[in-house]
């Protein structure tokens, strides 16, 4: 039981979780972007290790460096024009709406785990043999945790990207790295990069157009917020 | 409950020649012409009706070409292998139906396009509704088409992120903010129907549907990854109570944008919902009924919402809402154990009618309401007093359209509430023919209390602003296409009986 | 032989008219008024075609299939044929009086394509030959005569036309229940079927009942029945030509002609009397009767006065349905046409009154007889015709639906018919008297209150004609009422099919 521990994944998985969870509870967006640069890079290190080293490079180009340069764009560390650079996250949540969304994280969470456990009947009794897939199902109530909990726009775009790639990992922890996995895969990072690039266009215009502020409104217009 | 989507063992039917040369060319230009017509337009955008017109006649007609080999030959075929993935396509008799629907809303939509950017005040963004637009056609044509989880994967999410790039491009404050949740819920929708597609390949390590459609089982993992696919889904298909983000998408989109996803984006959520819920749920006695009770709330909240707004555009937009309901009303004689066969089958060729009665009369209605907030330069509802007489040729359009949402005679929507009816008579669902028959009188509450300030004479005089003719008759030709289709319900609904067993 | 193309050419007549009417420029008054009035012309001869075939015994079928189960038909039976006549004959004379009345008015596009849409689906009503057919022009009637009652804009009759769609949409949607109901029991239930419901008495007797009450209950808000009249007398804010239209033929009689069918042809009489539920509809007649007669006596001013008397008036032909004997249907059938044949000349002459002299309440009426010669003896025929004197036409009628009552031997159906006929004097005779005996403006006593010199006779030829035909007709009706094509002929030909199959 105990050869079967893997230590490099463990690491990998520790770390994923660690790095995930500072990037999508830091309030200082730089600082969030930025690790979420190092969360992409250490995905990239995983696909390796799982012995997908096409996804490996599909995440190095569109998770890394295209994702995070949509980031920077949204901050506006790069061409900032007119408009002030984006630095920190300062909107509050009700605390009664913050319980409410955290609970339907948490009823998320069960329900995958309820699934997993379905799947992958084996992972019961010996949960350490997947720390990725394990790995993958925190980061993703996290993430979606951070979803439903902020209003920062950066932020939540932040956490979608977040929650693809746990999504990501639970895909390939459940289904492995066969060629319909890794084209499913492929195919999300595609479509979570061209999101976030509209994202982050969108945030530009929004701030270019009505200040920092507009962010945090969730789709309500100006008149009816104040 | 398979065989109706095309989905069953071909080789046990023989009923499936060799795809002939003309329809392999037909099926490349349904599903890639509009992408490449798109692209060419946002390199050379077209100023007036006829280009647009003239580019689009070979996408009608592959869709002609498409109607008479699925005629000929039954159920069609195709299937590739590119690097171990294997992607299959099916054309039975309901995706020609609904892409001919998709093709001809989609025409429509472009055809009105030239004469909304000539009108409106000149925008830098508006040569990108054109690729936008070709790829939202593009990537419903093979939703319709797609049997496997992969395709239809890639479809949605092509077609999820040019209706936002669409709905963006008017630019306005509130048109983005809208933009960006409908954004982030379309995202984290479409993770999780990925989620629910994991645990299928996890469990089965499958993704063609024919093939999973042999191998599912009920039990907790089918169940799960149902519950996941559907909450995508329904957040895209704004099923209530996920639909939130659709009226102030809509209020501040262009109007050709609008009517493409009102029409034609959230009904494709939904045949994607009840083509993979028939596979994965095929006996499941909660599921469906949940929906239906959704759908019961769906009517009533809808119809509220447009009785009570004064936006014209938020009037059509919520009852949107209320019409998914009377097709989520549906889904327990669609699916679940123990429904009569007789049933069934006219729950089926209702529910279908009524999905393209409704596109094609929702879209109507969105350009003609287009139309009299173009020509009056109002958006409210009481800003339409007086304008029978003045725009008696746009009011008209929204009338007909309105009998059609209506469930009135002698429209489509009247013949499809008569064949639901009858299906929920036969199988004693008194509380959805209850919730039918509300749902027409609440549709007639709020639209003829538009028609009323319609009517008003005493209303002061406006100037107002000519429309180009064509926008006024492209709207009327699509609400008689949908009240067409109630009188000659017969040809479409016998195609639907083709290609099946 | 089977001329197919009769009916559906005599109804596609009156529907072009409609396309024509709404094609043409709001500015095109000569044109428009040719194409009305030839088309009317046209559509009378077709008619008469119709009448020709069926008294030589050809019943002419037109059907296609509208979906599995459902079909189409229009057939040319003597009973349809009937109201048919009513109805072409009629819709000349409103159309002549129409253009007269709104000469040099506002929206009259609109109002002649809605009045000519109203009268195509009065064809199509006649002709129906199931349900489904016959809902599909009832509810068409519906829409198409909202338009017409809000014809002014003002903010009264906006709100008499929501009262008039919450009544009659409300009813639509109980008769469509009714409707799809008897479908899911009994299949397409043609109305020329010989065998009626008489099989599904012994299982399904509940059912039955609730399907007639259903039918009945919905026809009956058109019908004006009490308590769901309340729409009619609001719906007098119209102009006069519609008001006519309304209470003669259109609405209010294809209530009437709804419960002729569902009566004599749907359910026969033989199950309607075994169902219990003639003498249910005998009780709820004489009741509407005498209280229409009641409150028209309360009235003060004319035109409501009149709708009232509609009220109490169209219940006879319910009322002779109550009778079930051969007497009482033909009484009943007689005054389908008499009525609308008087009651439409009497608006004809309020609407004169009102555009010539400006009268609307009674008490103006003062010796109105010696200005407007032509119009009050036309009045005075309709009002005593109404009353039930020979030898005008309302006196058959009364005197046939005695003789059922004896037959009968309802002797309280006598009681009724005597009680009515004195209100009606009570409340028609004092305006006879003002009209001829008292002095007023035209002796040199006080004035007229609004006094327009329309014509070189006593009011403008447009308005004139058309009234004195109808009440020569009334009153032929009543004097020839033995010669061969009489309404009484007519109706004793329907009758004796119903009765001697």
């Amino acid at each position: 039981m105990i050869a079967s521990f893997d230590a490099i994944e463990t690491v990998l998985a520790l770390c994923l979780t660690a790095v995930a969870l500072v990037c999508l509870f830091d309030r200082h967006l730089v600082r969030a972007c930025s690790f979420f640069v190092v969360f992409a890079s250490v995905m990239t290190l995983a696909w390796w290790q799982l012995g997908a080293p096409w996804l490996a490079a599909a995440e190095l180009v569109l998770g890394v460096v295209l994702t995070g340069l949509c980031f920077f764009y949204a901050l506006g560390r790069i061409s900032p024009g007119d408009s002030p650079p984006l630095t920190y996250d300062s909107f509050n949540e009700p605390r009664s709406r913050a319980t409410a969304r955290l609970l339907l994280a948490l009823a998320w969470l069960v329900m995958v785990g309820v699934a997993i456990r379905y799947v992958i009947a084996d992972m019961v009794y010996s949960p350490a043999e997947h720390p990725l897939l394990l790995a993958g199902v925190v980061i993703t109530a996290c993430a979606l945790a951070a979803f439903a909990l902020h209003r920062h726009l950066l932020r939540r775009l932040l956490a979608f990207n977040v929650l693809g790639s746990g999504v990501f990992m639970l895909l390939a922890g459940i289904a492995g790295t066969s060629a319909a996995a890794q084209a499913l895969i492929t195919v999300g990072l595609c479509i979570a990069w061209l999101g976030s690039m509209l994202g982050a266009l969108l945030i530009r215009q929004l701030v270019h157009l009505e200040g920092a502020d507009a962010l945090g409104r969730d789709g309500e217009p100006k008149e009816r917020a104040e | 409950m398979m065989w109706r989507f095309g989905l069953f063992d071909s080789t046990a039917f023989d009923s499936t020649f060799e795809p002939l040369v003309s329809t392999y060319w037909a099926l490349c230009i349904a599903l890639a012409l509009p992408l490449l017509l798109g692209l060419l337009a946002a390199l050379f955008p077209p100023k007036r009706m006829w280009p647009v017109a003239l580019a689009s006649l070979p996408l009608l007609a592959s869709g002609l070409v498409l109607l008479f080999a699925f005629e000929q030959a039954g159920l069609l075929r195709w299937q590739w292998q590119i690097a171990g993935v294997s992607l299959s396509l099916r054309l039975n008799g309901l995706s020609v139906l609904l892409l001919l629907t998709t093709q001809w809303i989609g025409v429509a939509a472009a055809l009105y396009t030239p004469g909304v950017l000539r009108l409106g005040e000149p925008e830098p963004l508006s040569r990108w509704l054109w690729p936008l637009m070709g790829a939202l056609l593009s990537a419903l044509s093979l939703i319709w088409l797609a049997t496997d989880l992969l395709t239809l994967y890639i479809a949605l999410e092509l077609m999820g992120l040019a209706a936002v790039g669409m709905l963006l491009l008017s630019g306005k404050v509130a048109a983005l903010l809208a933009g960006m949740r409908y954004l982030l819920l379309a995202l984290v929708g479409s993770l999780a129907y990925l989620l629910g597609v994991a645990l299928i390949l996890g469990h089965w390590g499958r993704l063609d549907l024919q093939g999973l459609a042999d191998v599912v089982e009920p039990g907790p993992v089918a169940w799960i990854a149902g519950a996941l696919i559907g909450a995508g889904l329904a957040l895209k298909a704004a099923l209530f109570p996920l639909h939130g983000w659709l009226s102030p998408v809509h209020s501040n989109a262009w109007t050709p944008v609008s009517a493409l996803h009102a029409a034609l984006v959230i009904k494709a959520s939904l045949f994607m919902l009840l083509q993979l819920w028939s596979i994965l749920l095929p006996d499941t006695f909660y599921a469906p009924r949940v929906i239906a009770w959704l759908g019961v709330l769906a009517i009533v909240w809808g119809g509220f919402l447009a009785w009570r707004t004064d936006s014209l555009k938020i009037l059509v937009a919520s009852s949107t809402v209320a019409q998914l309901g009377y097709l989520m009303v549906v889904f327990p004689l669609l699916l679940g154990p123990d429904i009569a066969p007789l049933s069934r089958a006219l729950a089926w060729e209702g529910f279908w009618l009524q999905l393209m009665g409704h596109a094609f009369a929702k879209s109507a209605m969105f350009l003609a309401a287009g139309n009299l907030i173009l020509a009056t330069g109002q958006s409210t509802i009481k800003g339409l007093a007086g304008t029978s007489r003045r725009l008696p040729l746009s009011l008209l359009v929204f009338g007909i359209a309105s009998v059609t949402l209506m469930g009135l005679p002698p429209s489509s929507g009247f013949t499809a509430k008569w064949l639901l009816l009858e299906a929920m008579l036969i199988s004693q669902q008194w509380w959805a023919v209850a919730a039918l028959l509300v749902g027409t009188l609440l549709t007639a509450a709020y639209v003829f209390r538009m028609f009323r300030y319609s009517f008003d004479e005493s209303a002061p005089r406006h100037r107002y602003q000519p429309l180009a003719p064509g926008m006024d008759l492209i709207a009327l030709t699509l609400a008689l296409i949908a009240f067409a289709l109630g009188l000659l319900a017969h040809f479409p609904l016998e195609l639907m009986h083709g290609g099946g067993v | 032989m089977n001329a197919t193309w009769l009916p559906v050419t005599t109804l596609a007549t009156s529907l072009l008219v409609v396309v024509v009417i709404f094609s043409l420029p709001e500015e095109a008054r000569r044109l428009r008024t040719t194409v009305n009035l030839l088309a009317a012309v046209i559509k009378i001869i077709l008619v008469t075609l119709m009448v020709g075939r069926v008294s030589a015994g050809y019943e002419d079928i037109f059907s296609f299939q509208v979906v599995g189960g459902v079909d189409f038909v229009l057939r040319a039976d003597a009973l349809g044929v009937m109201f048919a006549g009513l109805s072409s004959l009629l819709w000349l004379c409103t159309t002549i009086y129409a253009i007269g009345y709104l000469e040099g008015s506002a929206n009259r596009k609109r109002f002649f394509g809605f009045f000519s849409l109203c009268v195509a689906s009065t064809i199509g009503i006649a002709l129906a030959d199931n349900l489904f057919t016959f809902l599909i022009f009832y509810e068409m009637l519906t829409l198409s005569t909202y338009p017409l009652v809000v014809h002014s804009g003002t903010q009264k009759a906006l709100d008499a036309g929501r009262v008039y769609l919450r009544y009659t949409l409300s009813a639509g949607v109980v008769l469509l229940l009714g409707a799809v109901l008897l479908h899911h029991l009994t299949g397409d239930q043609s109305f020329s079927s010989e065998q009626g419901l008489g099989n599904y008495l012994n299982d399904h007797r509940g059912l039955l009942t609730l399907i007639f009450a259903l039918l009945v209950g919905g026809l009956a808000v058109k019908a004006a029945m009490v308590p769901l009249h309340g729409w009619l007398p609001r719906a007098m804010v119209a102009p006069a030509p519609v008001s006519a239209l309304l209470h003669a033929v259109a609405v209010v009689k294809a209530g009437a002609f709804g419960i002729l069918r569902v009566v004599y042809d749907l359910f026969g009489i033989q199950l309607s009397i075994e169902l219990g539920v003639i003498t249910v509809l005998a009780v709820a007649a004489s009741f509407t009767i005498i209280y229409g007669s009641l409150r028209a006596l309360a009235q003060e001013e004319l035109k409501p006065r009149l709708a009232f008397s509609t009220v109490s008036q169209v219940s006879y032909i319910i009322l002779g349905i109550g009778l079930f004997g051969p007497f009482g249907t033909i009484g009943a059938l007689a005054h389908l046409l008499h009525q609308g044949l008087m009651k439409v000349t009497l608006f004809f002459c309020a609407g004169n009154y009102a555009e010539e002299l400006g009268i609307h309440r009674i008490d103006e009426m003062d010796g109105a007889g010696k200005r407007m010669p032509l119009t009050s003896i036309a009045f005075t025929i309709g009002a005593l015709g109404m009353i039930g004197l020979p030898p005008v036409a309302g006196f058959i009628t009364k005197w046939y639906l005695g003789i059922g009552a004896v037959q009968a031997e309802m002797y309280w159906v006598i009681v009724v018919l005597v009680a009515s006929s004195t209100l009606n004097a009570m409340y028609f005779l004092p305006i006879l008297h003002r009209l001829w005996f008292r002095l007023g403006p035209a002796h040199g006593q006080g004035q007229w209150p609004k006094e327009q010199r329309l014509g070189r006779l006593e009011t403008h030829g447009w308005l004139l004609w058309p009234m004195v035909f109808t009440a020569l007709a009334s009153l032929g009706a009543g004097l020839l009422a033995g010669t061969p094509f009489s309404p009484l002929d007519w109706a004793t030909r329907v009758a004796t099919g119903e009765y001697l199959p």
